[in-house]
């Protein structure tokens, strides 16, 4: 049995899922296995995975369309590691990802999720010069609220004690237990990791290094904003009946460093008017993150304000002296 | 023979639970034979608690880092005593809820029980937790579920008649999740149900305003004589966000009342005889399990028993095994 399982979940990303998958065989913690699970791809996903299904080290699971969450938890009820890791099949993990994290949870058998910071890597794999660099120790549920340190959805590697904490069965599934919300779209990973949080007695910790290089797809980050408000806004909801006095603490700070998060989306995607109006939405809310991240936040704001007067040359400028205004 | 000495320290004469699980205990005419027991009240995290002329001294104590260097002192002060733990407070969905850094509570924990003889939990479900988390060796662990005077509750008769009163009892606080309740109750259409809601707390104002508007919830304040409470009410529910063991369902069961519970903690340790799991901080499946209840009209499937009473002696043993610091906890008769 191996000890650290990775899942990959796959959908129409043929070509990118060969350096992911190379990226994971190339681990110097050898001692694992990789599911990728292809969640209905209409492109030739199945194809490339099944090549490499010929290394014993790699599984495929092939599924109809279910969604990223759907895809992962079909991945976690195939895995066998005592550890399990997820790596989006656009993505890379650096060469020494999994023994850090191994070594991490072996030394720490209070921490059910261990993740890493992450370098940023463009549509051709080459790197932005833009990183996540979260904050690593004494992490709360209102630091995952609000700045959401793990960052995105390859970068953390779990105990399999913690999954099954948080998993549970709906009566619409007939199968396997969800540890992922499938009702979700996007959010996915916050809802799990909010939840992971505030109803399990799981530490959340991470190790040093930009381990995982996090891919930023050009393509559809424009006017989905207001569908990733709304899948936010249900996270809140469905978790506040746990714990209201901590939504009541850190909702309106967490609800105006998403709308900040989504402003900057929609200066990448160089939308000067939702931009301003996210960015105006999250002021309303809170100004805490103007004096907790205070140069962040007002970059935000200017960046938002100069697109909506005058136009994407001076982003288009910025963005060429400096890529990674997309980072979060 | 002479009796085995034993002080109980108490930090907070106000919690229900523990006071009223001290005084039976102290209360065993088992037990008076060969132990003397005493209960002493100290102020939270005290550092002053000194030496303590007893065999076997039991802490009720909430433990904190206020409270670690009085738990040290406590420990160098009376070497020679037994030292024994109960934990009344803490548990798996508390700290899930309640601690921010948990790594480092963990390590408190780890400390504090380290300074005990024994650690007694009160549930299996809280003791499964301990042992989980490594925060009690486990040959230091026990498990001796709360008990206290019945009596009243298994004298009530009750009426069979379709359900439409809904009872929660307990502190108007967080913990108990009443909120759930109230918001899962509204969502019921019975106009002929009620929920009647017995206890004061923190939470009164809040909970008030949920129920702002619909008029088959009371607020009954604190039910001086619980067994008038179990009299009014066709099942209870039981939300709560934590619990380290949930006299109230204890309680409910002696009365022959079918409780609704969440499964949660001590909780856990109480399902089935009466006792069906509903869910954990979902009003949605609250509202629905409450529905059923009203609308079917049957209990039958809770398979109400009331409990038997032969509980009780092994509460006393079980006490006493922990008194004599017997490895293997026998039996009262064998340790006698």
């Amino acid at each position: 049995m191996p000890r650290a399982s990775i899942v990959v979940p796959a959908y129409n990303s043929a070509d990118t899922l060969p350096a992911t998958l190379d990226s994971l065989l190339a681990q110097s913690f050898s001692d694992f296995e990789i599911i990728v699970v292809n969640d209905g791809s209409t492109d030739e996903t199945g194809a490339v995975a099944a090549a490499y299904a010929t290394d014993p080290r790699v599984n495929v699971v092939s599924q109809a369309n279910r969604g990223l969450a759907g895809a992962r938890n079909t991945g976690i009820a195939a895995a066998r590691g005592e550890y399990i890791g997820f790596c989006d099949a656009d993505d890379l993990w650096a060469r020494e990802k999994l023994a850090a994290h191994v070594e991490h949870l072996d030394q720490n058998t209070d921490i059910g999720l261990s993740y890493s910071g992450s370098r940023l890597i463009d549509e051709e794999g080459l790197p932005m010069g833009a990183a996540q660099r979260p904050r690593l120790k004494g992490v709360t549920g209102a630091h995952i609220f609000k700045r959401n340190p793990i960052g995105n959805g390859s970068a953390a590697v779990m105990r399999r004690a913690a999954l099954r904490d948080l998993a549970y069965r709906p009566r619409s599934e007939p199968s396997r237990d969800w540890v992922f919300d499938e009702t979700f779209r996007q959010s996915e990973d916050i809802e799990c990791w909010l939840r992971l949080a505030l109803t399990t007695d799981w530490q959340i910790e991470g190790v040093g290094g930009s381990l995982t290089m996090y891919r930023i797809n050009g393509n559809g980050l424009s006017a989905n904003t207001d569908r990733q408000l709304a899948a936010w806004e249900r996270v809140v909801s469905k978790l506040r009946p746990l714990n209201p006095e901590f939504f009541m603490r850190h909702e309106a700070t967490a609800r105006a460093y998403q709308l900040r998060y989504l402003a900057r989306r929609a200066v990448s995607a160089l939308d000067g008017d939702a931009a301003w109006a996210m960015v105006r939405h999250a002021m309303y809310h809170s100004l805490v993150p103007i004096i907790e991240e205070p140069i962040k936040t007002v970059t935000t704001i200017a960046a938002a304000a100069l697109l909506r007067a005058i136009g994407p040359s001076p982003i288009n400028y910025a963005v060429r002296l400096r890529a990674g205004i997309a980072s979060r | 023979m002479t009796k085995i000495k034993v002080v109980h320290l108490v930090d907070d004469t106000t919690a229900g639970g523990v006071m009223r699980t001290l005084d039976y205990l102290t209360g065993r005419p088992e037990l008076t034979g060969c132990v003397e027991q005493s209960v002493h009240a100290i102020n939270r995290g005290s550092l002053t608690i000194g030496r303590i002329d007893a065999d076997v001294i039991v802490s009720h104590l909430t433990v904190s880092w206020r409270g670690l260097p009085g738990l040290v002192a406590l420990r160098a002060m009376n070497a020679s005593a037994r030292l024994v733990h109960v934990e009344h407070s803490y548990t798996r969905a508390f700290t899930a809820l309640n601690v921010a850094r948990k790594s480092r509570f963990f390590a408190l924990l780890r400390v504090a029980y380290s300074l005990f003889d024994t650690v007694v939990s009160v549930s299996h479900a809280q003791a499964d937790w301990l042992r989980a988390r490594s925060l009690v060796s486990t040959d230091a662990l026990r498990v001796i579920q709360p008990q206290v005077e019945l009596g009243a509750l298994t004298k009530i008769v009750r009426p069979t008649r379709k359900p439409r009163v809904i009872g929660a009892i307990g502190r108007l606080e967080r913990q108990k999740g009443f909120d759930i309740l109230i918001d899962a109750f509204r969502l019921c259409p019975s106009p002929d149900a009620r929920l009647l809601i017995f206890g004061q707390g923190s939470e009164k104002a809040r909970l008030e305003e949920l129920s702002a508007g619909d008029p088959r919830i009371e607020f009954r304040g604190h039910a001086e004589d619980p067994a008038q409470a179990y009299r009014e009410v066709d099942f209870v529910a039981v939300p709560s966000r934590w619990e380290a063991f949930g006299l109230v369902v204890r309680e409910a069961k002696a009365a022959g009342v079918p409780v609704l519970l969440a499964p949660v903690d001590g909780l856990l340790d109480q399902v089935g005889d009466g006792a069906k799991p509903v869910a954990y901080c979902d009003t949605k499946r609250w509202a629905n399990a409450l529905e059923d209840v009203l609308r079917l009209g049957d209990l039958s499937t809770f398979a109400t028993e009331r409990a038997a009473t032969e509980e009780e002696s092994d509460f006393a043993a079980d006490w006493h095994a922990v008194f004599l610091g017997d490895d293997m906890a026998p039996s009262y008769q064998d340790a006698a």
